[in-house]
C-alpha cells in the first residue's frame, strides 16, 4: 500500500533459522515410522496389502480388453466443447491462448513460484519411478508393454536417484521451471509417442477411426503453441515488470482477468453480428450521455464539502432507478440509472482530493462502458451456428457456469452477510429471510425452477437464455451459503477493531470496506474456497436438467454412439479425473493464498 | 499542534482558569440493563488540561471516557465536546470523533495494514488528505513517538510498547484537540511502560488536552493538572495531585490510596 521504503511484503525482520532437525536415512525412517511395534507392523502390512489389491483392481479395470478407451479419445473434443463447429474451432484456441497469456503474465507480475531443492525433486522422481514400476507389475500388461513401462519407471528412478546423490545440498530450481519442463515433456510426447490417431471419419463405416500413429496435428500443434505462448507471456511480463510500477501493473492485469470471460464469451466464441446502424444511433449515444452526465455528477458528489445535498441527490437517483421499472424503457437505461445510483450513494466514502475524484469518475465511465457493451453484445445474435440450445458444452459449459456463478455470488454473498449483520432492521430481516429461504431449498429444485419457470415470470419484451437464467438461479443459491461463510468471518473481527475505526471517525461504509471486510475475508478463505469447489462440482447437477455439461455427455451422449454403445464407465472415470484435477488445483491455490496473506501467523 | 503555546510545564502549578472549556459533562448517567454504571457525573475539562481519572476496578472510568467520543451512549445528562453537544445526530458524532483521539488498553491496531497505513488510513479517507501529504505526516509522527524505522512492518511484528506508540501516532494523525487514554500501559510489560509514558508526557507538554485513565501514580503526580477519583459510577473527589495524594478529603479516596500506594 505505501510507496516508500518498500522492503518486501514481510518487512525487514531477519529471523535466525531454527536448528535443523537431523534427517533420518530412509531405512531408519521406515523402521521408526512403519515397523516400530508389532501392532504397527501389522497395520503397515495390512494397509499395504489392501492398497495393492485396490491398485490391481483399478489397473485391471483400466487396461481390460473390454474397455473402449477409444470412446473417450475419439470424443475428447465433444467432452471439451460439445458441438462447436469444426471450421470455427480457431475461436476456441484463441480463448485458450488468451487464458495462457494471462496466466503467464500474472505469474511474472505476481512473482509466482517458490524454489524447490534439487534433492527433494530427485527423491520425488525416485519414488514416482518406484510407484510406476510397482503399478506396471500389478497391471495385466503384455510382456512387451511390461518391459517398456519397467524401463520408463526405472529410468525415472535412476534419474531421481542421481539427482539426490550428486546435486549440491543447497542447489534449488524454480517450481515454474519444473512445471514448464514437465508440460514440455508431456506435449513433446504428443509428437513422438504413438498414442494413436483417433477421430470420426464420416464417410466410412464404422465412422470412428483409431489407428496407430501419432496424435492428430489439430491437437498437438495448438497445444505446443499454447505452451510457447504461455512461456513468452511470462518473459514479457518479467520485462514489463521492470518498467511499469507494480500497482498499476497489478490493477491492469486484474482488470483484464475480470473482463476476459465476458469478452471471450461474447466477442470471440459467439461473435456477435452487430447491427452497426443501431449501435451508432442508439447504443453509443446512450452510453455517451450516461458517461458524461454520470462522470460530472460523481465528480461533483465526491467533493469533500458536498454534504447533505449530495446524499439527497444520491437518494433521488436511486428512486428514479427503481421508478424506471414502472414505465417501459430500454433495459440498458434502467441498469445504468441503478448503477449510477449505487455510485452516487457510495460517493461520500470515496471523496477526496482532485486525483481521487477524477479516478472515481473514470471508474464510473469504465463500468458503464463495460455494462453497455455487455448488454449490446448479449442481445445481438451470434454468427456461430451451433446445434442445440447453447453454443458450447462439455467442460467449457461446466467451467463457464461455475466461473460466472462464483464471480456473481461473491459480491452478492458479501452484501447479504453485511445485511444480515447490519444494525438496520429492514436489511437484517430481508437478508436473513432470503438466506434461510434459499438454504431451505434443494439446489436441483432451484435449477429446475430457473431453467423452466423463471423465463415465464419476466416481462414480455425481455428474453433470457436458459443458461443465463440458470446462472442467475445458481448464483442466488450459492450466495446464500457464501453469505453464511462470510458472516462467520465478520463475527471474528473483534469489537476493539470496530471501536478503533469508530474512534478515528470513519463512517460505517469506510469501516466495513477498509477494516472489517479485509479481516473477515482473510479468516474465511478456507470455507470460501471449499464453497467454490462445491459450486464447481455441483454443476454436474446440470446433467439432470438436460444441459450438455461434461457429465451428461459422458453418461448419455457417448454411450449412445453406434461405435461406442454402452461405454459409460470409461467416460465416467475420465470425468472423475477432470473434476479431481480442477478441484485439486483450486485447493492448492487456496493453500498458497492462505500462506500469502499470512493467515497462520496471527 | 499549538505551537503558540509558551508554557513548558504541566501539572497543578499552571493557571488554566482562563482557558476555554473543552469537555463539559453535566449529570451524565448511564445504565447497562438495570445496572447503573455512571451516576450523575459532572465535570469540566479545560483546554490544554491534563486530567487523570483514578478509581477501583468497575468504578465506571472506562464507561465515562468512552461516552465522551460516543463509543458508549449516555442516557441522561449532557456531554459537550469543544462546543458540540453529543446527541444521536450522526454528523455531530463524526465531528466529535475526528476531534477526539483515543488510545485503548489493547492497542487495537489494524493487523492487516502496515504501520504506515494504520496511521495514514483515517487522514486520507476521513480528513481527505492527499496521500503523499498524509504519508509525510505519518513519518513525522512516527518519529515523534520514536519508531520511524518500523513504518513498513505489520503490527504483529512489533513489541507491545511499539504497538501502543503506533496507536498514539494513529490517533494524533487526525490532529485531534483532545486525547483520551484508557489504561494505555496496563497491557504492557514493565520495561515498555516507560517508553509509552514518555510519549504521553511529551504530548502533555506540547499542550494537548488529555484525559487519562491509568494506575501509574508517578505519571499522575508528575503530569496531571487534576485528579478525578471515581467509585461506583460517581465522581467522589476532584483535586490537584498534591492534595489528592497527600491529603485526600473523602474516606473512599483514603481507602483506595492505601490500597495502591
Ligand atoms: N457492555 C457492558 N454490559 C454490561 N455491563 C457493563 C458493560 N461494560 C461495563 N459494564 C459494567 O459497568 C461497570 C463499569 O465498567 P467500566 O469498564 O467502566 O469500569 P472501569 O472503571 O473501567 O474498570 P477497570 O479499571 O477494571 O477497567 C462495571 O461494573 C462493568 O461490569
Ligand atoms: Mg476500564
Amino acid at each position: 500500500m505505501s510507496d516508500f521504503n518498500v522492503t518486501g511484503a514481510e518487512g525487514t525482520v531477519s529471523i535466525k533459522p531454527p536448528p535443523e532437525t537431523p534427517k533420518l536415512p530412509p531405512r531408519l525412517w521406515i523402521k521408526e515410522n512403519l515397523f516400530s511395534s508389532p501392532f504397527n507392523i501389522f497395520l503397515t502390512v495390512a494397509s499395504t496389502g489392501i492398497l495393492l489389491i485396490l491398485g490391481r483392481g483399478l489397473l485391471s479395470f483400466i487396461f481390460s480388453h473390454e474397455r473402449q478407451w477409444g470412446s473417450t479419445a475419439t470424443n475428447l473434443r465433444l467432452l471439451m466443447t460439445q458441438a462447436y463447429p469444426e471450421e470455427q474451432y480457431m475461436r476456441v484456441w484463441v480463448c485458450v491462448g488468451v487464458i495462457f497469456t494471462l496466466t503467464g503474465l500474472s505469474m511474472a507480475v505476481w512473482n509466482a513460484g517458490s524454489r524447490v531443492a534439487l534433492r527433494r525433486l530427485g527423491s520425488f522422481l525416485l519414488s514416482t519411478g518406484v510407484v510406476i514400476d510397482i503399478l506396471t507389475l500389478l497391471a495385466p500388461f503384455s510382456s512387451s508393454a511390461t518391459i517398456i513401462w519397467l524401463c520408463v519407471g526405472t529410468g525415472i528412478s535412476l534419474f531421481g536417484g542421481s539427482l539426490v546423490k550428486f546435486s549440491d545440498e543447497d542447489k534449488t530450481m524454480s517450481v515454474l521451471t519444473v512445471t514448464v519442463i514437465a508440460l514440455a515433456v508431456a506435449i513433446l510426447s504428443l509428437w513422438v509417442v504413438p498414442y494413436g490417431h483417433h477421430s470420426f471419419v464420416f464417410e466410412r463405416t464404422p465412422r470412428s477411426l483409431a489407428e496407430a500413429g501419432t496424435v492428430a496435428l489439430t491437437t498437438k500443434l495448438p497445444w505446443t503453441i499454447m505452451l510457447l505462448i504461455g512461456i513468452a507471456a511470462y518473459f514479457a511480463g518479467k520485462a514489463i515488470r521492470e518498467k511499469v510500477s507494480q500497482n498499476v501493473l497489478r490493477v491492469s492485469v486484474l482488470t483484464i482477468w475480470f473482463l476476459a470471460p465476458p469478452a471471450l464469451l461474447y466477442l470471440v466464441l459467439r461473435d456477435p453480428d452487430f447491427d452497426m446502424g443501431h449501435v451508432l444511433n442508439t447504443d453509443i449515444p446512450i452510453f455517451l450521455v450516461f458517461a458524461a452526465v454520470g462522470a460530472g455528477l460523481l465528480f461533483w458528489l465526491t467533493r469533500p464539502t458536498a454534504g447533505e445535498l449530495g446524499k439527497v441527490i444520491a437518494a433521488i437517483t436511486l428512486l428514479i432507478g427503481f421508478g424506471s421499472f414502472l414505465t417501459p424503457m430500454r433495459m440498458i437505461i434502467r441498469i445504468l440509472i441503478l448503477l449510477l445510483a449505487i455510485f452516487a450513494i457510495s460517493a461520500p466514502t470515496f471523496a477526496g482530493d482532485t486525483q481521487t475524484r477524477r479516478r472515481y469518475s473514470l471508474g464510473w465511465i469504465g463500468v458503464s462502458g463495460v455494462t453497455c457493451w455487455l448488454v449490446t453484445a448479449i442481445n445481438t445474435p451470434s454468427t456461430v451456428e451451433v446445434p442445440g440450445s447453447f453454443f458450447i458444452g462439455g467442460v467449457s459449459l461446466t467451467l463457464l457456469i461455475a466461473i460466472f456463478t462464483i464471480v456473481i455470488s461473491f459480491p452478492l454473498g458479501i452484501l447479504l452477510a453485511l445485511g444480515r449483520t447490519s444494525t438496520m432492521p429492514i436489511f437484517r430481516i430481508l437478508c436473513t429471510w432470503f438466506i434461510e429461504f434459499v438454504r431451505g431449498i434443494p439446489l436441483i429444485t432451484i435449477l429446475i425452477f430457473f431453467s423452466i419457470m423463471f423465463p415465464m415470470f419476466l416481462p414480455k419484451e425481455m428474453e433470457i437464455g436458459e443458461v443465463a437464467s440458470i446462472v442467475i438461479g445458481y448464483s442466488l443459491f450459492s450466495s446464500a451459503y457464501l453469505a453464511e461463510n462470510v458472516r462467520g468471518g465478520l463475527q471474528s473481527v473483534t469489537r476493539g477493531q470496530h471501536e478503533a475505526a469508530d474512534a478515528v471517525g470513519m463512517t460505517t461504509p469506510q469501516k466495513t470496506l477498509f477494516i472489517v471486510l479485509p479481516q473477515a475475508l482473510r479468516v474465511s478463505i478456507p470455507p470460501l474456497v471449499s464453497h467454490c469447489i462445491g459450486v464447481f462440482k455441483e454443476t454436474s447437477l446440470l446433467a439432470i436438467i438436460g444441459l450438455f455439461d461434461i457429465l451428461y455427455i459422458a453418461r448419455n451422449v457417448i454411450p449412445n454412439q453406434t461405435e461406442f454403445l454402452g461405454s459409460v464407465r470409461e467416460n465416467l472415470l475420465f470425468v472423475c479425473l477432470i473434476y479431481w484435477i480442477l478441484s485439486y488445483q483450486m485447493s492448492k491455490a487456496s493453500q498458497r493464498l492462505e500462506r500469502r496473506v499470512g493467515l497462520g501467523e496471527r | 499542534m499549538n505551537e503558540t503555546n509558551n508554557e513548558t510545564s504541566t501539572g497543578s502549578n499552571r493557571d488554566l482558569s482562563n482557558a476555554a472549556d473543552m469537555i463539559v459533562c453535566e449529570n451524565v448517567s448511564k445504565w447497562y440493563g438495570d445496572f447503573q454504571a455512571l451516576d450523575e457525573v459532572s465535570a469540566t475539562i479545560k483546554e490544554q488540561e491534563v486530567v487523570v481519572v483514578l478509581g477501583p476496578s468497575g468504578s465506571g472510568k472506562s464507561t465515562w471516557i468512552r461516552c465522551i467520543n460516543r463509543l458508549e451512549q449516555h442516557q441522561e445528562g449532557r456531554i459537550e465536546v469543544d462546543g458540540i453537544e453529543l446527541t444521536n445526530d450522526l454528523r455531530n458524532i463524526e465531528k466529535v470523533r475526528s476531534e477526539v483521539g483515543m488510545v485503548f488498553q489493547q492497542f487495537n491496531l489494524f493487523p492487516h495494514l502496515k504501520v504506515i497505513d494504520n496511521v495514514t488510513l483515517a487522514p486520507i479517507w476521513v480528513r481527505k488528505k492527499p496521500k503523499v501529504e498524509a504519508q509525510e505526516q505519518a513519518i513525522a509522527l512516527l518519529e515523534r513517538v520514536g519508531i520511524p524505522e518500523q513504518a513498513d512492518k505489520y503490527p504483529g511484528q512489533l513489541s507491545g510498547g511499539q504497538q501502543q506508540r503506533v496507536a498514539i501516532a494513529r490517533a494524533l494523525a487526525m490532529e485531534p484537540r483532545i486525547m483520551l487514554f484508557d489504561e494505555p500501559t496496563s497491557a504492557l510489560d514493565p520495561e515498555m511502560i516507560k517508553e509509552v509514558l514518555d510519549v504521553m508526557k511529551e504530548l502533555a507538554l506540547s499542550g494537548m488536552t488529555m484525559m487519562v485513565v491509568t494506575h501509574e501514580v508517578g505519571f499522575a503526580k508528575e503530569v496531571a493538572d487534576r485528579i478525578i477519583f471515581m467509585d461506583e459510577g460517581q465522581i467522589v473527589e476532584i483535586g490537584t495531585p498534591e492534595t489528592f495524594f497527600t491529603d485526600p478529603v473523602e474516606e473512599r479516596s483514603k481507602l483506595f490510596l492505601s490500597q495502591i500506594l
